[in-house]
């Protein structure tokens, strides 16, 4: 029994320090660096002020907040939109080729995300294939641009994160059990009573763990909003990113991330509401993957 | 257990000292993408045995911020802008260079030597320097374009394209608005400011690293561009032109710089004196056909290239362009009017 | 009804395809920065085999993703085992705690252990970003993992305590060989998360360590003609990837609980 204690005491320990001094720590430290004061040749000094969250309130930061609100918003409706029928087909295609269809999705999904930002690029470019593709068509005339523009921005949000949205509405749309839908039709109720009081229902933690993994990512990847949407479009994720590694200000793009860490707590506690009556628990994460955990170890 | 951790501790410290070692003969170089080609970086290493590592970096922003994050150490040889080393002088981020160890550096321009920013030369050496100019297509603009204040004609509206790089295009603004690029004094800026808010429209493209693109694409018809961008771009697209415009245009100046941490430091030096031998200038300059500070390579270029004057400005075109230099105190000033610009974005 | 319900998946195939197949295509063609087609050619592949410096920074992420995705598999495991077998303070908090990194953002990952190696004067460099892209991986791992221990049957284990295996040999020998498709899918994933990081990289990343992720990113920017071929490579070797991946983790596996024949008898 000792050695069982030793080993579990090890374990224990060495996730807890990993996770103490390279999760934890970190976090306070830049909760308190939002805090801090700089100087030119600084990027932060021991003295504390409001200054910083004084500045997010400005106009200039809060055109930024909401922008990527509505982008992250609007992305992530589309993906809900375009991937709840098609996860839907998917979990009831037949048992032989739906493994290939879910390969099919898998690919994307692992398919570096700049690659894909890229590609949506080559599509969207004046003069690219989109453009060329349209002209044959003899639906517009001449070149055109998609580029820069709130569309380009949210292609680029939606298609590099359609997978994240399917994936989770996958695993638990497949894991519906259809006796209840045949109970409601036996009882009278149509298609679309019944999807409303047992499907949706059921497959709300689906809906809300690909939310998430669509909404957070489109609100922090800097770089497509920055291939795709230039200047004008600089959202919370490039406004960050700009303050640490350009604009030397790291105050103020910790005070800016911290919108960030708020937003993940409520939509953490959300997705806690959304899943507790199933036994998914715990993270959006264990949806994608195709895996179905049984959130072990959840007290 | 123990047996165990103790060979797994055995396996990361194996770990950290094979990786990252800065061992004699490494040179760590951070430059600019696309500034140096690649067979002039295999010729140094085959010449003297000197292992490259090479990194890139899109902006002075970026450049500068990583080397204050490691204080100056790490890289061996840095790159940046003229209006950049004064501020890293400051803030003690550069090597003084030794400069007999630097036999070629008679082949240099006096004229893009001691200037203000690094009066003695005594930290950087000039690479290459360039113009930031006019560029527009002429399939799409039919009269002649001479000013940087064509580009709030109403018929280019969101079809203006404009660097990134707050101190190239707030010195076009500044020189738009009558003051020089590299006034202090905040009405000028102020004016600048409201010039460049003009531009702001959704379809103008504001990106330094798509300019090339932008323009061939014909997603853009005017723009500012960099004189090495603008004759890679022409090459691709028969229908743009480069000007000067009447205003002057902002120059830059790229020289190479020691950090202050540097390890490698004779390797540093030998690199400078290889890049200032007039071949070797030579074949930076076809590659990425910006203008070189080596009179010796003048001499090796041949009549067409001495008479491209978007390659070889004459003196008339340079009449009103000015090197873009550091403002010192001005420089929040700069940086404030920046951002607004930028994250005023509709 | 069941060729419109197909007509509408092969639509959103050909969204999620088509962007990436025009990306290849491009690949062969004989322009700078044109997008028309000016001929067939291998010269932008030839040019991903000369250009130093992105070689050396693939080779680099190849050592990183390597060491990543072994580190993060150990720790990702460690820690599924404790929430899986043992009872102590804080286990919630922990499992909290790993949930909510996953869903962390990466930015804001890669700012606050900058801001820690900045106090701390680390240097930034391999061991900074092996430790910024390992605390990031390593929930992913937990979580596969347990996946897979929460389909594991309590009684192997009791049943080889009784036959006289130590704790340490029970876990060697009969729970980690059962286990060991979620822990290689785990390593795989922390493996492709290493290398496709972006966000952690920019910040954590230092002088003479450069990744291929960020030469990717200033290729892309830039849009360099040779960005296509490198796409292209990089979308093959995802697809290599996959087929190893389901190969450890086949679907119609991973749902029974134990399949090994000695297991059963």
């Amino acid at each position: 029994m000792t050695e069982n204690r030793k080993l579990k005491t090890i374990s224990i320990t060495i996730v807890c320090i990993w996770l103490g001094v390279f999760a934890l720590l970190p976090n306070i430290a830049l909760l308190l660096v939002s805090f801090l004061d700089r100087t030119e040749t600084n990027f932060f000094i021991p003295l504390l002020t409001l200054d910083n969250y004084a500045k997010l309130l400005a106009p200039t930061f809060i055109s930024v907040l909401l922008k990527s609100l509505a982008l992250a918003g609007i992305s992530t409706l589309a993906c809900l939109v375009i991937g709840y029928p098609f996860a839907y087909i998917l979990a009831r295609t037949g048992e032989r080729l739906r493994p290939w269809l879910f390969l099919l999705i898998i690919i994307p999904f692992w398919t570096n995300s700049l690659v894909r930002t890229y590609s949506i690029y080559t599509i969207l470019q004046n003069n690219g294939v989109l453009n060329a593709l349209l002209n044959r068509l003899g639906l517009v005339e001449g070149s055109f641009s998609l580029m820069y523009t709130n569309f380009s921005v949210f292609m680029g949000l939606t298609y590099t994160l359609l997978p994240f949205m399917i994936l989770p509405l996958y695993a638990s749309i497949e894991k519906l059990d259809l006796r209840l839908l045949d109970a409601a039709k036996d009882l009278g109720a149509g298609p679309v009573r019944a999807f409303w009081h047992i499907t949706l229902p059921l497959t709300l933690p689906g809906i809300a763990a690909g939310s998430i993994l669509v909404f957070l990512p489109s609100l922090s990847l800097f770089y497509v909003p920055e291939i795709l949407g230039g200047i004008n479009y600089r959202l919370l994720g490039s406004f960050i990113q700009y303050y640490f590694s350009k604009g030397n200000n790291w105050p103020l793009g910790a005070a800016a991330s911290s919108v960030l860490t708020l937003l993940l707590i409520l939509l953490a506690l959300f997705y806690r509401l959304a899943s507790r009556h199933t036994d998914d628990g715990g993270s959006p994460v264990a949806l994608t993957g195709g895996k179905r955990p049984k959130a072990g170890g959840r007290a | 257990m123990k047996r165990f951790l103790f060979s797994l501790a055995l396996c990361l410290l194996l770990l950290s000292t094979a990786l990252p070692a800065q061992a004699a003969g490494k040179l760590i170089i951070y430059n600019w993408s696309e500034y140096i080609p690649d067979d002039v970086l295999e010729d140094f290493t085959k010449e003297t045995g000197i292992e490259i590592i090479y990194s890139t970096y899109e902006s002075n922003e970026t450049m500068h911020d990583k080397l204050l994050v490691q204080k100056g150490r790490g890289y061996d040889l840095v790159c940046p802008s003229s209006y950049f080393i004064e501020q890293m002088i400051k803030e003690g981020l550069l090597l003084k260079l030794d400069k007999n160890r630097l036999k070629n550096l008679g082949n240099i321009d006096p004229k893009v030597m001691n200037l203000v920013f690094d009066p003695d030369n005594q930290y950087s050496i000039p690479y290459m320097w360039g113009t930031y100019g006019l560029i527009y297509n002429s399939a799409r603009i039919k009269d002649a374009i001479t000013s940087w204040n064509d580009l709030l004609r109403p018929e280019f509206k969101g079809r203006v394209m404009l660097y990134d790089d707050p101190r190239m295009t707030m010195g076009v603004a500044l020189l738009a608005t009558g003051s020089n690029p590299n006034s202090t004094r905040e009405e000028d800026l102020q004016a600048a400011h409201k010039f460049l808010l003009k531009l702001r429209d959704p379809k103008n493209v504001f990106d330094v690293t798509a300019a090339k693109n932008v323009m061939v694409n014909e997603q853009s018809y005017i723009g500012g561009i960099w004189n090495g961008d603008a004759l890679v771009a022409m090459e691709e697209n028969a229908d743009l032109r480069f000007v000067y415009p009447k205003e002057g245009a902002p120059l830059f100046l790229d020289s190479f710089v020691i950090p202050s941490g540097a390890i490698n430091v004779d390797n540093a030096h030998a690199f400078i004196d290889f890049m200032l031998r007039p071949e070797i200038a030579m074949r930076s300059q076809e590659e990425y056909l910006y203008c070189t500070p080596n009179l010796e390579t003048l001499k090796l270029l041949d009549k067409e290239q001495l008479d491209n004057r978007v390659l070889n400005p004459t003196a008339e075109d340079l009449k009103s362009c000015v090197f873009v230099s550091g403002v010192g105190e001005a420089k929040d000033l700069y940086a404030r009017y920046w951002e607004k610009f930028i994250t005023n974005a509709k | 009804m069941k060729k419109l319900l197909y007509a509408y998946m092969g639509l959103v195939y050909t969204f999620l395809y088509a962007p990436i197949m025009v990306v290849i295509v491009y690949s062969f063609n004989d322009a700078r920065l044109s997008k028309d087609w000016k001929g067939f050619t291998w010269k932008w592949y030839e040019s991903l085999l000369t250009n130093q410096p992105l070689i050396d920074a693939a080779i680099n992420s190849l050592i990183l993703a390597l060491c990543v995705a072994s580190l993060a598999t150990v720790l990702g495991t460690l820690a599924a085992l404790c929430l899986h077998r043992y009872r102590f303070p804080g286990k919630t908090l922990l499992l909290g705690n790993i949930y909510l990194l996953t869903l962390s953002p990466d930015i804001v990952m890669g700012i606050s252990l900058l801001i820690l190696f900045v106090a701390m004067h680390i240097p930034l460099g391999f061991c900074s970003l092996l430790i910024g892209h390992v605390t990031m991986a390593m929930p992913f791992v937990t979580i596969t993992v347990l996946a897979r221990l929460s389909a594991f049957d309590e009684n192997l284990l009791e049943a080889a305590r009784d036959l006289g295996a130590s704790e340490l040999k029970a876990l060697l020998h009969v729970l980690l060989p059962l286990t060991l498709p979620g822990i290689a899918a785990g390593w795989l994933l922390s493996f492709t998360l290493s290398m496709d990081d972006v966000i952690i990289s920019v910040f954590l990343s230092g002088p003479g360590f450069d990744v291929l992720p960020l030469q990717m990113y200033s290729l892309v920017l830039r849009s360099r003609p040779s960005v296509n071929a490198l796409s292209a490579v990089m979308f093959c070797m995802t697809l290599a990837l996959i087929v190893l991946s389901q190969f450890f983790a086949n679907p119609r596996r991973k749902t029974a609980t134990v399949q090994t024949p000695d297991a059963k008898s």
